[in-house]
């Protein structure tokens, strides 16, 4: 039971506003932990504090053992850590090899004067980018699509696909996925569900921000639940259906149980 | 060879030197950074060229190389500031900058020869003349008159390096700093969250961009012989920005073809080339209504290269 990613007493303001606070938890390695609550429950910020678009502003994040805490996101990326977006970031004009490149730069490292004098070097390195990106572009469904043609010209569920492809060339052990399947039908959500247990197949531990609860429960080994920036439950699919507090936030207290 | 023009040759070469700053300000916006400090970098690297040929009689290929450099380190000062600020405030800041420069140039009498500017630079064409003679070569055995041998030797020259600075970068943006770049001017967080040290390549472009300002300051102090804080100001840093807005700026072509397209237009109507601000206000609000990504965008090169190999086959 090695946690890969350890989460201490994280705390997030937004000048006084409590966004997160006391989020103490940790992610095992190898496996899929869905990440639910009720929306603003906290759950991006989480992941934006993980990968450092915002910095926490109390507790510890301990990435393979290390304290990640103060590196800027580039260099969390480099170590490991792979994120998706709620809303599709991807770069919308570049073409869609192009964009699963991008993932690449962080392992490889032709700079100014080897990419304008095309060394041999370059060239190698260059190939094995786009070896790896058409890898990743089967791996994720979107072999058929044309890799040369705009990123921001594909359709939805593909553009979400293409997100994971660009995470997944970073290398990642641990891969962030907020809401992958948000806006998607029943079949394109199975695709979805198939794709993360791929995913985590090859090795790369998921934590999972979903709202489609036959997705979550289905796909994810434990759960942790957020209402209003704190954790109110952690552990298993079956258990935390049951568990009264997560109920509660989801659906309200019963009258009955107010009174009391 | 009396075809051979020595007017047409200066303004073929201001029009190469108009390229390379065109470059120049493409770079920078390659990361989605609008610096208007490129006429300040540009004077950078003139002055320096100068005075070190003037005071110190340093060969002018070594005066070019140090008048960029000096450019591209006053690039990193100034863009390690510049990384908090974007779009207007940055333009903003980076033209102060180039005023500041110019201010600079003006009060340090001592140095800079103030208004009055810097005369009697070596001249690039007038130089290799020189040690062309030495040599015991006359253009006269290429039936060339001086003149004409002069004006012809500075634009090939200024060819040769115009085109090692765009195919520089021109291959830059199609390596992996390149998609750096781009991704940085798609999306910041996105591009930081795949692992893209954001901060190094902004500030990298932009001293990419005040090495190449630099050295097209540097070229024109060798090519005119005379400089003065008046080549240098805010006109200028506004005419090197319409190159970019009115040949597009999303692809280094955009301002190579604005540069010339903008440098030539004025020669081809004389008669108006009193009123090439007009002209040029004129161009940018109709570009802006009518094309607001410039004359030249990806998607028509893309076009025309389709054209083009649809021709050949």
């Amino acid at each position: 039971m090695n946690a890969l990613l350890f989460l201490q007493g994280i705390g997030k303001d937004f000048g006084g506003l409590s966004a997160l606070s006391d989020i103490s938890f940790s992610v095992r390695e190898g496996e899929i932990l869905g990440v639910i609550g009720p929306n603003g429950a906290g759950k991006t910020t989480l992941f934006n504090v993980i990968t450092a678009l915002f910095p926490p502003t109390a507790g510890q994040v301990i990435f393979d053992g290390e304290s990640i805490r103060g590196l800027a996101p580039h260099a969390i990326a480099r170590r490991g850590i792979g994120r998706t977006f709620q809303s599709i970031r991807l770069f919308p004009t570049m073409t869609v090899e192009e964009n699963v490149m991008v993932g690449r730069h962080c392992r490889s490292g032709a700079g100014v004067w080897r990419g304008v004098l095309r060394t041999r070097g370059q060239r190698e390195e260059e190939r094995k980018i786009r070896e790896r990106t058409r890898e990743l572009l089967d791996l994720v469904g979107l072999s058929g699509a044309d890799p040369g043609q705009a990123a921001g010209s594909l359709p939805y569920g593909h553009q979400r696909r293409l997100e994971i492809a660009r995470a997944l060339a970073t290398g990642p052990r641990l891969l962030l996925l907020d809401e992958p399947a948000a806006g998607m039908n029943e079949a394109e959500t199975q695709e979805v569900f198939g794709l993360i247990r791929r995913v985590r197949s090859l090795g790369v531990t998921i934590l999972l921000i979903e709202h489609d609860m036959s997705l979550v429960m289905k796909a994810c080994d434990r759960l942790v639940v957020f209402h209003f920036g704190r954790k109110i439950a952690e552990g298993s699919p079956a258990a935390i259906q049951n568990d009264p507090r997560v109920i509660e936030a989801y659906l309200g207290a019963r009258e009955g149980q107010e009174d009391a | 060879m009396g075809w051979i023009n020595p007017y047409h040759l200066q303004v073929a070469s201001f029009l190469l030197i108009n390229v390379i700053l065109g470059v120049s300000i493409y770079v920078t916006l390659s990361t989605g950074q609008l610096s208007l400090g490129n006429a300040g970098f540009m004077s950078i690297g003139a002055y320096t060229t100068a005075l070190l040929a003037t005071k110190y009689g340093l060969p002018i290929p070594a005066g070019i190389v140090l008048g960029s450099l000096l450019a591209g380190a006053a690039g990193v000062l100034v863009g390690i500031p510049s990384l908090r600020l974007s779009g207007v405030y940055l333009a903003i800041a980076t033209l102060g900058f180039g005023e500041v420069i110019r201010a600079v140039a003006i009060n340090w009498e001592s140095l800079t020869g103030g208004a009055v500017g810097v005369a009697a630079i070596p001249q690039m064409g007038r130089v290799l003349f020189a040690r062309a003679r030495d040599l015991g070569f006359s253009p006269d055995a290429v039936g060339l008159r001086p003149n004409q041998f002069i004006s012809l030797s500075v634009f090939l020259i200024l060819a040769a390096l115009t085109a090692l600075v765009v195919a520089f970068f021109l291959r830059l943006g199609r390596s992996r700093v390149g998609r750096a770049y781009t991704a940085i001017k798609l999306d910041e967080r996105a591009a930081e969250a795949a692992g893209i040290p954001v901060t190094y390549y902004k500030v990298l472009a932009f001293s990419q961009g005040a090495t190449v300002s630099g050295l097209a300051g540097a070229l024109f102090a060798h090519s005119t012989s005379f400089i003065s804080p008046s080549d240098f100001t805010y006109h200028r840093a506004v005419e090197i920005l319409v190159f970019a807005v009115f040949g597009g700026s999303g692809h280094l072509f955009g301002p190579v073809f604005g540069a010339t397209f903008l440098t030539l237009l004025p020669e081809a109507l004389r008669a108006i080339s009193h009123y090439r601000y007009i002209l040029y206000g004129v161009l940018l609000v109709l570009t802006m209504v009518y094309r607001p990504q410039g004359v030249i965008d990806p998607p028509l090169l893309r076009r025309f290269r389709r054209t083009r190999a649809g021709g050949t086959a």
